[in-house]
């Protein structure tokens, strides 16, 4: 094939990426999503094909070795979704102004009509204009194998600016609204330290005068950071231990929280903790707002099944080693995250607007394309 | 019937939509929407009719003869009303009249025949939420629901819970199955239902049609099962092909269209039950053999005046399972707007 010579030097990138993410050297969503986007940029533009299913392979076995090397970051897999996503479209657009398209297979299926109810942006022939220039798109092309690569690139490096712009504006555009959500004198509690929500409560009180709660968050103590950073930033601030969550949740108006990764189900992954929250304000009707970018969403249904998708971290920090005759004798476990169920958590609060729970698969539907849920 | 006499002036043969119904669902793998796809396709192919009006009007009085004439019609009901829809919904473009009655023919059947793959695809997309040593519970007989397991049981190990599921004791045919392939299998009474969900890991049931609210209309004690999973904290999960989302909203048990007059109706006179048309006028006792401690059983006119099918609300279920997909309940509707709203 003609990729494998030049995949060499993208080979390299890769592996780079990889090694990172498997030593954990690359944490946290945002990070992994900005440094796979720049991997895919790289690998892209240094790629050679003649046809679109050639590029969708080059970049489906990019992703599947980035997300082998840290399946538990699932932002990586979304982000080569996403980009997948956009060069379908970008290509789509482009080939349709030629007469070499291949509509012939008869729309005219009952299956196909089935399909018709799938939620889907609908062709917005907006990006017309930009393709005028193009001509046709020369696939699979004998004599200049380049000619297909040629077109399309330029287009295709705009489609991923626009993924990375995306990502680059995600905290600007959570914190948007921010003032909507909270009111003057609220008393708000949030749990570990997540950058959308640090970002989401400095931009809130620029206009509002309100109280956080903040827990512990045991045994990473991420909620000490957060306290720090908030209370810097003027916010009337109170730190509290995990242990007083339940106590307090009559005082509390709204929980608002960080997620890890968010299931398709409407659930979602976040640190430990956020299950406690989340049912301690089931149980006292207070509600629960998730702030996370919409690059978190994940189109996978049953991750919770998994045990080990709860990302266990070091158990010395629940029980240190030197408590020498009880190491032996009791099996210490550290789970990093928690699963919420759909049910606990009233709105998402995403870079593309407030949802419900229950319309996140539709958000993942519009977002992704069905043959790129299995990488 | 007056439909079927319609019918026959269309065309040329008489043509009895029922009788051709009957003969494709001799197919043990082909479900009644997909008979009544196939039926209606056969009626296409031997109407008369020269405009899209006669032909569309052909198809309704076709799929009314066959509501009429089966008692439980909800399952088929979807399959019409998704062909009769795709007929008259999608733009079609044919040299002739004929042509497209031979294209719509064309469709229908090889609709129908890719139908029959569903339940694997069904099955593939249920298998990643069984885990080995699951316990799963089901209710009376579903093909989908037998793919799903044999499938799980090539892979992991599970063993099964089946409800009887009275009157018809379907539930033992899904035990008869289950055992030869080698699965534990043990017949639940419906009523040990609760007493046995606590060790069950999740439910997993067939379905005759998926409604617009995202219910599902299954048989009798579907509902039962799902309500006792709500409460212990089990997931309900329900198995549906494409073919059988239906534009119904029932709000109640009542709404449901196999729900007659009669069915759990207190009885009139105080003989006992008055059963439906076909039977004596007083109920016959069962015959008592010996002392008050024998089995009784319920007579076949008190089991007419019971239901056949129910409905589960959406907020009972968990995920339905389809070829289009996981769906939420709430996912379900949006597919019927986009079918049949255009």
């Amino acid at each position: 094939m003609a990729t494998d010579t030049s995949s060499i030097p993208n080979q390299r990138v890769v592996e780079t990426l990889a090694s990172r993410l498997r030593r954990r050297q690359v944490v946290g969503s945002h990070e992994t999503a900005l440094e796979t986007v720049l991997v895919l940029r790289q690998v892209i533009s240094k790629a050679r094909f003649s046809n679109i299913d050639q590029l969708v392979e080059i970049i489906r076995s990019v992703g599947r070795k980035l997300v082998e090397a840290q399946p538990k970051e699932h932002t990586v897999g979304n982000t080569v979704r996403k980009v997948l996503h956009h060069i379908r479209e970008e290509y789509h657009t482009a080939s349709q102004g030629t007469a070499v398209v291949s509509t012939s297979n008869n729309t005219l299926s009952i299956a196909r009509f089935v399909l018709q109810g799938q939620p889907r942006k609908q062709n917005i022939p907006q990006k017309g204009t930009l393709n005028e220039s193009h001509g046709t798109l020369k696939e699979n092309n004998p004599d200049d194998p380049d000619a297909f690569a040629r077109t399309l690139k330029p287009v295709l490096m705009e489609a991923i600016q626009d993924v990375l712009d995306e990502l680059e504006t995600v905290y600007d555009n959570i914190s948007k609204n921010a003032k909507d959500h909270i009111h003057s004198d609220e008393i708000i509690l949030t749990i570990g330290k997540s950058s959308t929500v640090e970002a989401f409560l400095k931009a809130a009180a620029a206009y509002r005068k309100y109280t956080v709660i903040i827990a512990d968050t045991a045994p990473s103590y991420s909620g000490h950071d957060m306290a720090q950073s908030l209370s810097s930033a003027g916010i009337s601030t109170v730190l509290v231990p995990d242990s007083s969550i339940y106590a307090l949740m009559s005082r509390i108006n709204k929980v608002i929280i960080g997620a890890h990764a968010i299931l398709a189900n409407g659930g979602m992954f976040a640190i430990t903790g956020s299950l406690l929250a989340a049912t301690a304000a089931r149980a006292h009707s207070t509600p629960v707002v998730v702030c996370a970018g919409q690059f978190k969403l994940t189109p996978q249904w049953n991750l919770y099944h998994e045990y080990g998708a709860l990302d266990f971290a070091d158990p010395s920090s629940v029980l240190g080693f030197e408590e020498g005759n009880l190491v032996d004798k009791v099996d210490v476990i550290n789970p990093y995250y928690d699963f919420v169920r759909p049910e606990l958590i009233d709105a998402f609060i995403t870079n593309d607007g407030d949802h419900p729970p229950s319309s996140v698969y539709r958000l993942i539907k519009e977002a992704y394309d069905d043959e790129d849920y299995e990488l | 019937m007056e439909a079927n006499t319609l019918t026959s002036t269309c065309s040329a043969v008489s043509f009895d939509i029922y009788e051709t119904f009957a003969s494709f669902m001799k197919d043990e793998e082909i479900s009644a929407p997909l008979a009544a796809i196939l039926a209606l396709t056969k009626l296409i192919e031997l109407s008369g009719a020269g405009t899209m009006f006669e032909l569309v009007k052909a198809l309704n009085d076709g799929a009314e003869a066959l509501k009429a004439s089966n008692s439980n019609p909800i399952s088929l009901n979807a399959g019409c009303e998704l062909f009769i829809a795709f007929v008259t919904l999608l733009p079609h473009d044919s040299a002739s009249f004929s042509d497209l009655k031979l294209e719509l023919v064309r469709q229908g059947q090889k609709y129908a025949a890719e139908a029959l793959t569903y339940r694997d695809k069904i099955a593939n997309l249920a298998l990643g939420f069984i885990k080995d040593d699951s316990v799963i519970l089901t209710h009376s007989y579903s093909r989908v629901v037998m793919k799903t397991l044999l499938r799980a049981h090539e892979r992991k190990r599970i063993s099964v819970y089946v409800t009887e599921a009275r009157p018809r004791g379907l539930g033992l045919r899904t035990y008869e199955e289950l055992t030869a392939a080698g699965i534990p299998c043990t017949v639940v009474l419906d009523s040990a239902v609760s007493y046995v969900m606590d060790k069950v890991d999740f439910v997993l049931v067939g379905s005759e049609a998926v409604v617009e609210s995202g219910g599902l209309i299954n048989a009798v004690g579907s509902n039962q099962i799902a309500i006792i999973a709500q409460a212990a904290n089990i997931p309900f999960y329900a198995l549906a092909e494409s073919y059988k989302f239906h534009r119904l909203f029932p709000l109640s048990q009542d709404d449901l269209p196999t729900h007659k007059p009669n069915i759990l109706s207190f009885p009139l006179s105080a003989a006992g039950n008055v059963a439906t048309p076909p039977s004596t006028g007083t109920i016959k006792p069962a015959p008592e053999r010996g002392s008050n401690d024998k089995v009784r059983q319920m007579t076949a006119e008190q089991i007419a005046c019971n239901p056949g099918v129910d409905y589960t609300r959406p907020d009972l279920i968990t995920l339905v399972f389809s070829d289009v997909g996981s769906l939420t309940p709430e996912g379900v509707s949006q597919y019927l707007v986009g079918m049949f709203a255009g």
